[in-house]
């Protein structure tokens, strides 16, 4: 499938990445944790505001040994997504608790 | 920047999880101080819950507060006159008398969830103003808005906001607490300031409310026990010979 243009700088919107930790009772994996993060944004924000969110919780940066995982969203919902993360108290039946590591515009600067 | 989280409750008050796990979270989060709040029972309880800070503090290197919370006007009356013997008084909110009356009060730190368990926000533009002129910080409690759901947090959320524009209009202070009762419950300071923001704070004074304002609260009531202080307004600077 023919993908369009790439948009010019200034038209493109602007990211961030959240770089955080699991603190959880037993290891959490990649799906678990994708799951219960959009449902939870769905059930707070609705349909509409995660939208303007711009939100992905990024596969192949999650560690399952560190469990530390990134979020991209947009520079405008930084905020919303913090305060999300507030309201996930278990992923399966594991209590956990998100401890935020870093915020960068790029991946590179997460270190 | 220092971090606080000025409300958490252990298995000693009600909740589940022992000092020792509460305070090595709160470590682990980066918090630089918590307060740990009990009921107040007597002397005997008190000088037990000191010891077994003071150990704590040693063990797992974090500044922990002891806090008392007053849950009516009784308990409120009889720990303003105790009020030097410990680090900080909480007082309940969500009755209006209790909210009114803990904002009147110079000896209150922290009026707790004033909206909890209400259709409204229990605070109106008199008692917001007390607040203001006593010093009195009005709290944001995560737990509030965790333990309900659907409509009923809406509410709360709607009534929370509802303070913020009230403290922000008369200069109260603001203050986000996680209000936690087990370890589980501590959030990341970064992700309770967020919550601020979505209340209507703007960014910076988020953060403040879990830094620089509990600081301040800290600080306060550090002076308040030292030696030389006497009344709220009232220390002494210097002895002239």
């Amino acid at each position: 499938m023919k993908k369009p243009k790439t948009l010019i700088p200034t038209l493109r919107e602007k990211e961030r990445y959240v770089k955080f930790k699991v603190i959880s009772e037993q290891p959490i994996s990649y799906v678990d944790l994708e799951s219960a993060i959009w449902n939870l944004f769905l059930d707070f924000y609705g349909e509409l505001g995660v939208s303007e969110i711009s939100l992905w919780v990024i596969k192949n940066l999650w560690d399952e040994k560190e469990q530390v995982g990134v979020i991209k969203c947009n520079n405008k919902s930084v905020q919303k997504v913090l305060t999300g993360l507030n309201f996930i108290q278990r992923l399966g039946d594991s209590r956990v608790i998100f401890k935020i590591l870093k915020i960068s515009g790029t991946i590179k600067g997460l270190g | 920047m220092k971090f606080f989280d000025l409300h958490v409750h252990s298995a000693f008050s009600g909740g589940e999880s022992s000092l020792e796990e509460i305070a090595k979270t709160a470590k682990l989060l980066g918090y630089h101080g918590i307060c740990l709040v009990f009921y107040y029972q007597d002397e005997k309880q008190k000088e037990i819950l000191e010891a077994e800070i003071e150990k704590l503090k040693k063990e797992v290197g974090i500044e922990i507060y002891l806090g008392f919370e007053a849950r009516n006007l009784k308990e409120l009356k009889e720990l303003s006159r105790k009020r030097r013997s410990f680090d900080l008084l909480l007082a309940r909110g969500g009755e209006v008398e209790m909210n009114r009356k803990a904002c009147e009060t110079k000896e209150v730190d922290i009026l707790t969830h004033p909206e909890y368990q209400r259709n409204d926000s229990g605070l109106d533009h008199v008692s917001v103003r007390f607040a203001a002129e006593n010093d009195v910080a009005i709290e944001l409690n995560l737990r509030e808005i965790l333990i309900s759901s659907k409509a009923s947090r809406a509410k709360v959320l709607a009534n929370m906001a509802r303070n913020v524009k009230l403290a922000k209009k008369y200069g109260a202070k603001i203050i986000v607490c996680s209000g936690a009762v087990s370890h589980w419950e501590l959030r990341d300071p970064l992700c309770l300031a967020s919550l601020a923001t979505q209340l209507g704070l703007e960014l910076k004074e988020a953060k403040e409310a879990v830094s620089k304002i509990p600081e301040k609260i800290v600080e306060k009531m550090k002076e308040r026990r030292s030696e030389n202080w006497i009344r709220p307004g009232v220390k002494i600077v210097g002895w002239e010979k």
